[in-house]
Order: structure tokens, then C-alpha cells, then sequence
């Protein structure tokens, strides 16, 4: 993943640094495993649009012993009608070997936007979730959570 | 445990919004394990999970390594009518397990 | 302040003195909104790290974890020697995991291992010091009206120095406390420390020594139950049914519950009953696969991979293989190094208290924010409901920090006792085989000679387990274990002291199915066996001086070859020593301090050591409190060389064969050798203190039992060749 190519992105997304509490540029690129293009498959999912905070409500604990098993939850304030809903909720990592981690497809039947799940994470980092409204627009949320023996192996 | 468990209400009032809890057997290899003399596991997971009702997909989740083993998905839907609630879960290696449950609404 | 987590900061939790002693956390008062956070008696936060009360005692917050290695006082001093308070009125608490999440983990970094309390501290902590001295005396000089430049500190008083006028600490801190803390600060020079370096007394002994320091093991809470517990003996093993019925009308047994899917526990009125309706309680395993393995056939599959053909490479240059070939002479050794508890003398334990609004956990732990964790994941409950209270362990090691198996246990019973707190304390034998092992390795070394008897290559294999395939495997670079090579690495903390012109080290990683884990020192344990004492045998076989043999390949690593000097230069090293007595020596680079030891013994009737001295020198980039060093560096000596002489855990049908203290023991204190301590800090890094020297002390005492005796031992403990200490 080159350097220039997140930097552009950002641009074009407008609000994404905003919404996503993404960590420093330099300190993400000094620690993000090659694999790991967050950036990329979010602009991927959302296009040019703007992704805005709010609406979103992604719970996860604030720390984990290992990171094999976090229990994950994600809610859409949304009516959940025909005309306006939620079509999906995309979960992603900025420090896992790959950014995604689930898309959930919904939509007016659903009732109720909300999912749980278990995740995956390989280290302390942040996770974000997206979601896609329909009508087209694009809300977020993220969470740091820390993994607890990361902290404590950080340089064996 | 069986290969699959799902927990769905067996009745419940039209238009009620009902939680669906779902649990499945499965190592979710991620491919990036390697095993002690270094050769690199391959990936073998679930990538989708599909919930239909009397036929009708109302949910659907694309699944990756980042999943913890066993994935468990729990999600809503509107109890529209009596009839058949199905899941079924496809992977690598041309896994597919199906599950399915009745409710009746009214 | 926090909105988020209204229950937490409505909470004023208060733990009397009377029913746990010093070293517990007290409650916070955290405002709603932005406020001044105050203790629970009302004296005020001057920055996180203080508080500090009207007669000008400070409180220092401490994140990492007492276990006797003295981190609690070295950090403290830090603080103090930049805050400027009056050391003799210093004393401290445990911030708990609850408010540090809370606080955005304003104190850091919970975890204690690894060497690494002080030196991944040292620097934030002093600036916390720095940044409350700042204040208090921005306060001083608001109220006087002066320059604050005009004004100073030292010893909790603060004087405006053109006019001499005074005040405290004590007097201004509600003033200081609503300042802003300021952004940057200065540190000061370490040559104007007045505290740290200092051998100051340990702020915690005196409690351990008058009996008030309550232990997690001797807790006791009102209406608290008391629970014992067994884990399925073979690892990987399941519960498969348990006959309640037969102890429930034991006296005082309130219940017998499953725990997870792996262990059954008995909660009793007190423990002995509970562990007597244990040990009566009728219990099937599923044994699983696991029951087949034995030390025996978990050595044959480690002494196959001594040749096998992969192996991870933790070391390079040159061409080892072509030098071995090509080689005048060669020399080859296998050594065999065993599993190993660490026998922590408080067992493992942990009291919880659960409700479906509130779970509490009191534990000792090497890590407040991994038990948080740990108690959060099994108690289904989010962090604003929940709460970890460290108290002082009784011994770590490494099995606490890691590891929080007790923790999930205690959660789990007390949720099957909702409202009723329960303190969990395993038995002896429970802990004996329910370890985090040191894990089981061997290693096979060639040395290649020339005609001149120069060293032209070595190879190094070590064969067997690595501790982050199973702990964290994420660490693992492509499937190589980088702390495998502790000791004998390429640069850094690990780095190898010695330049060989063809060298290769490498690792077949062979992992069986006992858990490992961080046992003190981790992996240089081991490899400061192999090498140190291989070094011998090639210096041997080449008709040269231990210490000269040395010296030739330390050319490029003179902060190495600084200790090792110092300790040859103290023991007397090329002068007779005293009739009867042999020297040995060893010297490794770990936990970023560079460490070394000449060792002096005796052997009578070709099996009876006795100690005399063990010459110590440790480089540990700065020393905060040295009379400190001295002891962590005896201290470890009691550790390394209770192993090499005692200790081995060995495995039957599965499961650990040792049970108690009498078939895993300890040195004596009358055994014990008169340790020389040489701190010679060159400054301009930080290296650990906790574990690095206690490496040197094995292969120093086993090269020194070569010289006396002229028999090379390369299995452990040395009682399984008929050797004791006396």
C-alpha cells in the first residue's frame, strides 16, 4: 500500500478522518502490517461518498486478554422502513492481517439494525463499523480496544 | 455440540420484532497460522451465512478470518407470518450446512 | 469528566485499612464533568500520578504490580525525585483497571514483566512528578503574587527565593489542582538526582515483615465463602460427570459446580472444608489424547528435531555448515533443559463477588488491566460494571502476568453464587499442575576449529517448545519465535556477545501439549546453559583460558565483555584461588542489561557443591535504587539455582508428575552463597533488573563443577546425577 495513495483517499472522502478516529498517519504506516489496507476497502464500500459519525453504535470491550474471542455488537438508529433503512453494516480493523471482518446485509424486514458477533482481533487497534443507509448515504462508528497481552509482549 | 444451533422463537405476534441467535461448529482457519515447522495453514472458513423466511432473504452476512471460531450471528426480523425460518452457511472447501426452524405468527 | 460511566463516578468505594492493609487501591471521587478528582478523603489530584493531603503526604499512583521485585519504590522515587516531595511522607496506591479505563489509561501501562516496569516507565512517570511540581508551585506563586521562575521546591516546601517566604505541598494543593498541567516539562539531569539512586528502603517491606500486609491469599470479606477447585490433570483434557451427591452433606459444603468445561470446584463455609469434599468428590475426566505423553516421549521427539532438516534461523552469518565441514577439529555437546513451575509461594487465587449489576475481583496479578480484561470477557458485563482491586502478589515470576486462568474461575463460580463473594484459592498440588511452564528444550552444539585452534564456526539448534506458538501466536514472524533466541540474538535487548565468523542458530520448534509460559527470564535461562558452558568446552578443547577464550570473540561487544571483566577482575580470576575452590563464568546481554558472574565452589566426594561466592556484575544502562539490584540479583540467584540444582517438572500418562514442595524444592538459606554485587551502570540506556542475571548464575556454578571435577553435566536438575548443594 503506498503512502501517497491513503493520502488521497482521505481527500476524497472528506469526512472519513473526521468520523473514523483513525490513528496518526505516521504511526499507522510505521505499524501496519502489509496486508492491512483499511482505507482502501473502505473506499472500496463507499465510493466517493462522504462517511458521517453518528447514527452508528459499535460495542466492544475496552480491553481483551488475548484477542481470540471479543464479543461485538453494532446498532443503526434507523426506522427500518421501506423508504428508509438499513442496507448493510461492514465491520473492519485497522491492524488485523486483512481490514474486513463481516458485512452484514439487512433491510426494512430486519425490524431492528442490530447484530452480534465474535471477532478477531490481532493486537491493540481500532475497529470501525460503516453503514449504508438506503438512501445511499454512508454512517460510522469506531472503538480502540486493547489487547491486553500485546501490551504485555510488545518487545520479547 | 451439533454442527449447527439455532435459536429462534417457536410463535410470536405479527409484525413483532424477534431476535434470532445462531451458533455453528467451525474452526475459521484463518491462513495466516503456520504450523512448528513453518508451513502456512490454509485458510478453510465460513464466508456466508444466508437467513431466508418462507423463502425470502431477509439477512444476509459475508463472513471473514476475522471471525472467531464458532461464529456466532445474532440479528432481528419482523415475525410477518407463520412458516419456515432457514439458515444456511457455505464456506471453503465446499462447506454448507443448512438449519431451519417453524414459527408461527399470530 | 466521563458521562459515559455514571455508576463509576457516583461510586466512592472504600476498602478499610483494617481488612486488607497497605498497598490497596482507595475509592475515587470523580466528578461529573470537569472537576477536581478528589481521594475518598477528600485530599486532591495534582496531576493523576499525586495526590497530596494537608499534612503533606504524598500518595503516588502506582499501575504496575508489587511482587517483591521492588517496582512499587523505584517508581515511586521517580515520581518524587521531579515532584520534590519529602520522601519520608511518600506512600502509595493502586490506581484500579476500572478508572484507568475510565481515565483513558491515564497511568499507562498496567503490565509488570519482562523487566520492564521502570524502564518503559520511567520516563512518563517522572514527567507526571515534574508536571505536579509545576503546578504546585505555579499555585505558590499565583497566591504570592511572584514570578514562579523566582520560586522553588525541595522536600514538600516551597521558597520564594529572593524573599525566603514558605509554604507546603499541603497548603496549596486544592490551589494547584484546578491548573492546567503543563504540557511539556523538564526532566532533570540524572546527575542532580537526589532520590533515585539512592538505596532508599522499600516502601512495602516493613507491612510484609510486621505481618499487616494482607495477601489476596488471606483475604476475607463479610459473608465471603471459600472455594478450592480441580482442573482436568491432563492438559487438553474435559470433566465428563462428577458425583455432587456424595460430598453435599460434607460439613460446611454450600456447592459443587462445573467450571467451564475443564475443571469442578467445592465452595465451602472455610477452605479445608472445601478442599476436604474436593478431594472426597468422586470426578471422571475425559483424559482426550494427551494421556499418552510422557517426558520420555516428548524427549525423542525433541531429540529428533536436533537433526532435522527445518529449522527457524534466529542468528546468521557466514556459513556455519561449510566451517563444521571443513573443520580442523570439531566439538559437539547435547544439552537437555526441563519443564519448570513457578512455585509462587501465595498460590494462585482470586475472590469475586458477582451480581447482574456489578462483578468484583480481588486478585494478585502482574497485570490490573489483563484481569480487568479477563474478568470482563467472563463475567458478560461491560467495564463501567466491573472492577479489579490489585493487592500485592506473593511471588509472580511471570505466572501472573499472562495468565489469568484463576481470574475466570473465580468469576465463574461466583456467578453461579450471585451476591455471595467468593474467594478461590487452589491447593499446592493445583498449582503444581496447573503451571504456565517454562518450557522443555534441547540443544545441540558443533563448534569448528581450525589448525591454530582458532573458533571458525558454531552451530546452535535448539529443539522444543516455544511459549508465543501457544500464548500469542500473532507475535510469531512467520511462523519463527523471535524470544526463542533470547540471549543469542542478532542485535538488541537478546543481543549475542560474541563474533563467530560462521555462525548459525537456529530453532525446530516442537511443541507438546503442556502449557508453557513465562518462567523469570524467560528462554535465557536455558540458553545461557548452552552457550556459556558450550563456550567452555570449546575453550577446553582448544587448550585455552575460559575467560581468554572469551576475550578473543568479544572484540565487538565491549559493554559484554565490561561485566564479564569486572567479575574476573573481583573473584581474582587467573590468581590461585584458595585450595579446594573452582571459578566458572558466564556472561549474557538480556532484558537490554548486559550481566555476568564468576561462580566459586567446592566438590566433596565428586557430588557435594558447596557455594562459596557468586561475583555478580550487572550493567543496567541506569541503577535507580541499588541496594535493590543487590537483592533482585540474590534473589535470582535463589530462583536459578534452586532450578539447576532441584527443580524439574516431569510428565506421566499426561499430566505433571510433581505435587508439593517435597518433590519440588528449593534451596536453603544455609546454602545459600555470599553474592558480590557489581552495578556498573554506563548510562545512556535502560536495561531490566528483574530477570537478566539470573541467567549467569547455572552455567557459572556448572562451569566452576567442571573445573573441580573435570565432568561436564548437560541434563537438569543436577540431583538427577546424585549432585546436591550443601
Amino acid at each position: 500500500m503506498q503512502r501517497g495513495s491513503r493520502r488521497r483517499f482521505l481527500a476524497a472522502a472528506g469526512g472519513l478522518a473526521a468520523a473514523v478516529a483513525l490513528p496518526s498517519t505516521a504511526a499507522a504506516q510505521a505499524t501496519r502490517t502489509p496486508f492491512n489496507d483499511m482505507p482502501d476497502v473502505i473506499r472500496r464500500l463507499v465510493g466517493s461518498a462522504q462517511i458521517n459519525p453518528g447514527k452508528v453504535k459499535l460495542g466492544l470491550p475496552p480491553l481483551v486478554e488475548n484477542g481470540h474471542l471479543v464479543p461485538l455488537t453494532v446498532s443503526v438508529e434507523s426506522p427500518m422502513t421501506e423508504a428508509a433503512h438499513v442496507k448493510a453494516i461492514h465491520v473492519l480493523t485497522e491492524k488485523n492481517p486483512l481490514p474486513e471482518v463481516a458485512s452484514f446485509h439487512l433491510g426494512a424486514r430486519a425490524g431492528r439494525a442490530s447484530v452480534a458477533a465474535r471477532i478477531r482481533l490481532a493486537d491493540t487497534q481500532t475497529v470501525v463499523a460503516i453503514a449504508e443507509l438506503s438512501d445511499g448515504s454512508f454512517w460510522s462508528d469506531s472503538t480502540h480496544v486493547i489487547v491486553t497481552l500485546a501490551a504485555c509482549l510488545e518487545e520479547l | 455440540m451439533a454442527d449447527a444451533r439455532i435459536d429462534v422463537p417457536a410463535t410470536a405476534k405479527p409484525g413483532e420484532i424477534i431476535e434470532i441467535r445462531t451458533l455453528v461448529r467451525h474452526p475459521m482457519e484463518t491462513g495466516f497460522r503456520r504450523t512448528q515447522l513453518g508451513a502456512l495453514v490454509p485458510r478453510d472458513i465460513i464466508t456466508r451465512l444466508v437467513c431466508t423466511y418462507n423463502g425470502i432473504e431477509v439477512f444476509r452476512a459475508e463472513l471473514h478470518p476475522a471471525i472467531a471460531a464458532n461464529p456466532f450471528i445474532a440479528f432481528s426480523t419482523i415475525a410477518v407470518e407463520s412458516g419456515t425460518i432457514a439458515f444456511t452457511w457455505t464456506g471453503d472447501n465446499g462447506y454448507s450446512v443448512t438449519a431451519s426452524a417453524a414459527i408461527t405468527v399470530g | 469528566m466521563n458521562s459515559d460511566n455514571p455508576n463509576l463516578s457516583r461510586r466512592f468505594f472504600i476498602i478499610g485499612s483494617a481488612a486488607v492493609g497497605s498497598g490497596l487501591a482507595l475509592g475515587l471521587n470523580i466528578p461529573f464533568g470537569p472537576g477536581i478528582v478528589r481521594a475518598a478523603d477528600g485530599s486532591p489530584e495534582v496531576t493523576a500520578w499525586v495526590v497530596i493531603r494537608p499534612d503533606d503526604t504524598v500518595v503516588i499512583r502506582i499501575a504496575r504490580s508489587e511482587m517483591g521485585q521492588g517496582t512499587l519504590t523505584g517508581l515511586a522515587q521517580m515520581v518524587a525525585e521531579e515532584l520534590e516531595c519529602d520522601w519520608s511522607k511518600v506512600t502509595t496506591e493502586y490506581p484500579t483497571p476500572g478508572q484507568s479505563v475510565a481515565r483513558k489509561r491515564v497511568w499507562g501501562n498496567f503490565s509488570t514483566g519482562g523487566s520492564r516496569g521502570i524502564r518503559d516507565s520511567h520516563d512518563y512517570v517522572r514527567r507526571g512528578g515534574a508536571a505536579a511540581r509545576t503546578m504546585l508551585i505555579q499555585a505558590a506563586a499565583e497566591a504570592w503574587r511572584v514570578p514562579a521562575a523566582e520560586c522553588s521546591a525541595a522536600n514538600s516546601v516551597i521558597t520564594h527565593q529572593p524573599s525566603g517566604r514558605t509554604t507546603t505541598f499541603g497548603k496549596v494543593a486544592e490551589a494547584a489542582s484546578r491548573i492546567t498541567p503543563p504540557k511539556d516539562v523538564a526532566l532533570k539531569d540524572p546527575k542532580d538526582w537526589k532520590i533515585i539512586g539512592k538505596p532508599v528502603r522499600r516502601l512495602d517491606t516493613l507491612d510484609k515483615l510486621t505481618g499487616k500486609q494482607v495477601y489476596c491469599a488471606d483475604l476475607k470479606l463479610p459473608g465471603m465463602l471459600n472455594a478450592t477447585i480441580k482442573e482436568c490433570p491432563v492438559f487438553g483434557g474435559k470433566v465428563k460427570s462428577f458425583d455432587a451427591a456424595k460430598v453435599a452433606g460434607m460439613k460446611g459444603v454450600k456447592k459443587v459446580v462445573q467450571v467451564g468445561d475443564t475443571a469442578v470446584a467445592v465452595v465451602a463455609d472455610t477452605w479445608w472444608q472445601a478442599k476436604t469434599a474436593l478431594d472426597a468428590l468422586p470426578i471422571v475426566w475425559d483424559e482426550g489424547e494427551n494421556a499418552k505423553v510422557s517426558s520420555a516421549s516428548i524427549a525423542e521427539i525433541l531429540k529428533a528435531g536436533l537433526d532435522a532438516p527445518q529449522a527457524f534461523i534466529g542468528n546468521q552469518n557466514g556459513d556455519a555448515k561449510a566451517a563444521i565441514a571443513g573443520a580442523a577439529k570439531k566439538v559437539e555437546a547435547v544439552y537437555a533443559y526441563p519443564y519448570l513451575n513457578h512455585a509462587t509461594m501465595e498460590p494462585m487465587n482470586a475472590t469475586a463477588r458477582y451480581t447482574a449489576d456489578r462483578c468484583e475481583v480481588w486478585c494478585p496479578t502482574q497485570n490490573g488491566e489483563a484481569a480487568f480484561a479477563v474478568t470482563l470477557a467472563a463475567s458478560g458485563l461491560p467495564a463501567d460494571k466491573c472492577e479489579v482491586y490489585k493487592i500485592h502478589l506473593g511471588g509472580g515470576f511471570g505466572r501472573r502476568g499472562a495468565f489469568h486462568d484463576y481470574v475466570t474461575q473465580a468469576v465463574r463460580i461466583a456467578k453461579q453464587m450471585p451476591g455471595i463473594p467468593v474467594k478461590l484459592l487452589w491447593t499446592r498440588e493445583e498449582d503444581m499442575a496447573q503451571g504456565r511452564y517454562h518450557p522443555v528444550t534441547q540443544c545441540k552444539l558443533v563448534g569448528a576449529f581450525d589448525a591454530g585452534n582458532n573458533l571458525t564456526g558454531l552451530h546452535m539448534r535448539i529443539s522444543g517448545q516455544s511459549i508465543l506458538a501457544a500464548v500469542r501466536p500473532q507475535a510469531l514472524q512467520n511462523g519463527r519465535d523471535p524470544a526463542q533466541f533470547q540471549g543469542v540474538a542478532p542485535s538488541g535487548e537478546f543481543e549475542f556477545g560474541y563474533g563467530v565468523p560462521n555462525l548459525l542458530i537456529d530453532h525446530a520448534m516442537r511443541n507438546p501439549h503442556v502449557p508453557p509460559g513465562f518462567w523469570r527470564g524467560v528462554n535465557i535461562n536455558q540458553n545461557a546453559i548452552y552457550i556459556e558452558c558450550f563456550m567452555d568446552e570449546l575453550a577446553q578443547a582448544a587448550g585455552q583460558d575460559p575467560l581468554e577464550f572469551r576475550r578473543k570473540l568479544m572484540g565487538k561487544h565491549p559493554k559484554h565483555l565490561a561485566v564479564l571483566n569486572a567479575v574476573a577482575e573481583k573473584a581474582g580470576w587467573g590468581k590461585p584461588a584458595p585450595q579446594g575452590v573452582f571459578r566458572g563464568l558466564a556472561q549474557m546481554k538480556a532484558f537490554n542489561s548486559f550481566v555476568a558472574a564468576c561462580a566459586e565452589i567446592s566438590v566433596s566426594g565428586g557430588n557435594k557443591v558447596t557455594v562459596h561466592r557468586i561475583v555478580c556484575a550487572t550493567d543496567p544502562g541506569y541503577a535507580v535504587n541499588r541496594a535493590q539490584i543487590e537483592r533482585q540479583i540474590g534473589g535470582s540467584f535463589v530462583y536459578g539455582l534452586s532450578a539447576l540444582f532441584e527443580q524439574e517438572c516431569t510428565v506421566k500418562n499426561g499430566r505433571i508428575e510433581q505435587q508439593n514442595f517435597n518433590d519440588y524444592s528449593s534451596m536453603r538459606i544455609a546454602q545459600m552463597p555470599k553474592v558480590e554485587a557489581i552495578i556498573m551502570p554506563s548510562g545512556g540506556f535502560w536495561g531490566g533488573v528483574g530477570e537478566p542475571t539470573i541467567c549467569v548464575a547455572a552455567p557459572a556454578v556448572l562451569n566452576a563443577y567442571f573445573a573441580a571435577t573435570g565432568k561436564r553435566i548437560r541434563s537438569f536438575p543436577l540431583k538427577n546425577h546424585g549432585i546436591t548443594m550443601v
